[in-house]
C-alpha cells in the first residue's frame, strides 16, 4: 500500500481524515480505492521486473519417455501366486461346454469298446453322423498355434547399443544427450535457453526438436513443468545480471513412429543407469520425478 | 266405404294424395278421426316420415358425439401408452439357465493338509509384497508430487506470466490413447489373417 500512503502524506491532514472516514463507510469506496492501488502495485512491480531482469537464466528441459513395451518378468513370488490363481478358479469353477463335450466323447468311446456295445441304440441318439470329437479340434488348434511365431521377448541379449530405443523393452527408457554448458559437454536432459515471448514448454519442445539427426514425435503431458533444478554459475561467470540458472523440466512420452537413424549423441537409459551419467545433483533433482511405474 | 277403403289399402301403394284426399275425406264426414282405433293408428302409420319421402336430417349434435367418442377413445389410448418403458434387462445379472445344471460341477478335489496351509502362507507372503509395492509406489508419488509444487514455486518467483501461462490446462491432451505393453514385442510386418464374426449381441430399444 505504498502509493496511496505515498499520496496521503503530500495533503493536509483534514483531507487525509475525511479520506479515512469515507473509507471506512463506504464498502465499495475501500473495495475501488484497494482495487486501485492493488493495480498500480502491480504495474510498479512488472515495471521494476521489466527495468531489473531477474538474475536467473530460464531453460526449459525435457524428459522424453519411452514407455515399456512388453510386460516385465515376473518375480519368484509373483509366478507362485500366479500359480495358485489359476489352480484355485479352476477348482472353483464349472465345466465349460467344450469339457462337457469331451467327457461325453470319451464316455462313448468307453461304450464303443465295451463288450456290450449295442451300435443301433448308439447310431439311432446321434443319427449315425460322423462327428469330430472335441478332441480332434483340440489337435487341429494346437497345429495352427505351432505354425505362428511370435517375435523374441529377450532380444537385447545380444547387447543392442546404448543408444538404441528398442533397447529394455520392458522398462522405461529416458533420453541423455550431450550438450556443452559452460566449459564442459555433460550428459543432460535435453534443454534450450527460454527467449522472451514463449511459454516454457515452448521451449522444451524447440530444444526437443533442435537436437540434430533426430526428429522425435512426442506428446507434453500438459503445461506444468514437472521439476526445477537451479544451479548458481561458477565465480568467474557470475555477474550482477545472472547469478545462475533455472532449468524447468517438462515430462513427455515417445510416441510411435521416432526416428531410427541415432548416432552416438543420444542415450535411452533405464532409471538405474543414470546415475553413471548424471551430475550428483542433478540427478537428485531429476531422479523425483522420473517414475519407474 | 270402409271395404272399397280396405281393398285400396291391399292393393298396390297407393300415391300420396290418395291418402290425403282419403283422410279428408274421413275427416270431412265426421269431424275427427274415429272410424275405429286400428284404422286410424293404420292410416297415421302411413302417413309417417319415411313416406314423406324427405331426405333424413341430420341432428347438429351427432357430429359433436361423434367428437366426443372419438376424444374418449384417444384418451384411452394415451393411457394405455402412459405406462413406463421396460427395463432393459442387464445381462450380466442374471445367470443363465444352463450354468445352474447340476452335471456341470467339477468333483470337488480333497486338499491335503499341507497344501492348504502352503496356500495360506503364499497368501499371506503375497499382501506382504503388495503392501510393501504399494508403499513404494505412493512414495514415488509423493516425491514427483513435491517436485512439481517446488518447480511451481520457483517459476511464480521468476514471472507471474509463465507461472500463469504454466497453470493453464492443455486441451489437446485429451483424449490421450496409448497401447499397453503386450508379452511379446510386435512384430515388424506382420499381416493379420482376415477374418469374420458374427456379432451376436442383442440389442435392446425402449
Amino acid at each position: 500500500m505504498a502509493a496511496p500512503c505515498s499520496r496521503m502524506a503530500s495533503r493536509p491532514l483534514w483531507q487525509f481524515i475525511t479520506n479515512v472516514r469515507r473509507t471506512g463507510l463506504k464498502h465499495t469506496g475501500v473495495r475501488q480505492i484497494s482495487l486501485g492501488s492493488a493495480c498500480r502495485a502491480a504495474t510498479q512491480t512488472r515495471s521494476k521486473t521489466e527495468s531489473v531482469a531477474s538474475p536467473w537464466k530460464l531453460y526449459g528441459a525435457v524428459c522424453l519417455q519411452r514407455l515399456p513395451v512388453i510386460s516385465q518378468e515376473r518375480n519368484p513370488i509373483e509366478d507362485q501366486f500366479a500359480e495358485l490363481m489359476h489352480q484355485m478358479e479352476l477348482e472353483r469353477s464349472l465345466l465349460s461346454d467344450h469339457e462337457q463335450r469331451l467327457l461325453e466323447d470319451s464316455e462313448r468311446m468307453t461304450r464303443k469298446q465295451a463288450d456290450n456295445y449295442d451300435s443301433d441304440e448308439e447310431e439311432a441318439d446321434y443319427g449315425g453322423q460322423e462327428t469330430i470329437t472335441a478332441q480332434d479340434q483340440e489337435d487341429t488348434w494346437e497345429q495352427k498355434l505351432k505354425h505362428f511365431q511370435p517375435a523374441l521377448r529377450d532380444r537385447d541379449v545380444g547387447g543392442t547399443p546404448l543408444g538404441s530405443v528398442e533397447r529394455c523393452l520392458g522398462d522405461s527408457l529416458v533420453l541423455l544427450v550431450q550438450q556443452t554448458v559452460g566449459k564442459e559437454t555433460i550428459w543432460l536432459l535435453p534443454q534450450a535457453q527460454w527467449e522472451a515471448g514463449e511459454t516454457l514448454r515452448q521451449t522444451a519442445e524447440r530444444g526437443l526438436s533442435s537436437l540434430p539427426e533426430a526428429d522425435f514425435k512426442a506428446t507434453f503431458l500438459g503445461n506444468t513443468p514437472c521439476g526445477v533444478y537451479r544451479y548458481t554459475f561458477p565465480k568467474e561467470v557470475r555477474t550482477e545480471r545472472c547469478v545462475g540458472a533455472k532449468v524447468f523440466f517438462f515430462k513427455a512420452f515417445l510416441s510411435a513412429g521416432s526416428a531410427t537413424s541415432q548416432k552416438e549423441p543420444f542415450l535411452w537409459v533405464k532409471k538405474t543407469e543414470l546415475q553413471g551419467y548424471l551430475k550428483p545433483a542433478y540427478l537428485e533433482k531429476v531422479d523425483r520425478f522420473i517414475l519407474n511405474l | 266405404m270402409l271395404s272399397c277403403l280396405v281393398y285400396l289399402r291391399n292393393s298396390s301403394p297407393l300415391p300420396l294424395i290418395w291418402y290425403v284426399v282419403l283422410h279428408s275425406f274421413l275427416m270431412g264426414v265426421d269431424g275427427h278421426v274415429s272410424q275405429g282405433p286400428w284404422f286410424a293408428s293404420v292410416l297415421t302409420l302411413k302417413t309417417s316420415a319415411p313416406l314423406r319421402a324427405e331426405p333424413k336430417k341430420k341432428k347438429k349434435v351427432d357430429p359433436r358425439r361423434e367428437q366426443m367418442v372419438r376424444e374418449r377413445l384417444k384418451k384411452k389410448l394415451k393411457k394405455l401408452e402412459r405406462v413406463p418403458p421396460e427395463l432393459i434387462p442387464i445381462e450380466d445379472f442374471t445367470t443363465p439357465a444352463k450354468y445352474m445344471d447340476e452335471t456341470r460341477v467339477r468333483g470337488a478335489a480333497q486338499l491335503p493338509f499341507e497344501e492348504s496351509e502352503r496356500r495360506a502362507l503364499l497368501l499371506k507372503e503375497w499382501s506382504r509384497y503388495k503392501q510393501t509395492q504399494h508403499r513404494a509406489e505412493m512414495e514415488a508419488v509423493g516425491l514427483a508430487v513435491e517436485a512439481q509444487r517446488e518447480a511451481l514455486e520457483e517459476l511464480r518467483l521468476e514471472s507471474e506470466e509463465l507461472y500463469q501461462a504454466a497453470l493453464r490446462p492443455d486441451p489437446l491432451l485429451f483424449p490421450f490413447n496409448h497401447q499397453g505393453p503386450s508379452y511379446t514385442p510386435p512384430k515388424a510386418q506382420y499381416e493379420a489373417p482376415e477374418g469374420k464374426y458374427n456379432n451376436i449381441t442383442k440389442v435392446y430399444t425402449q
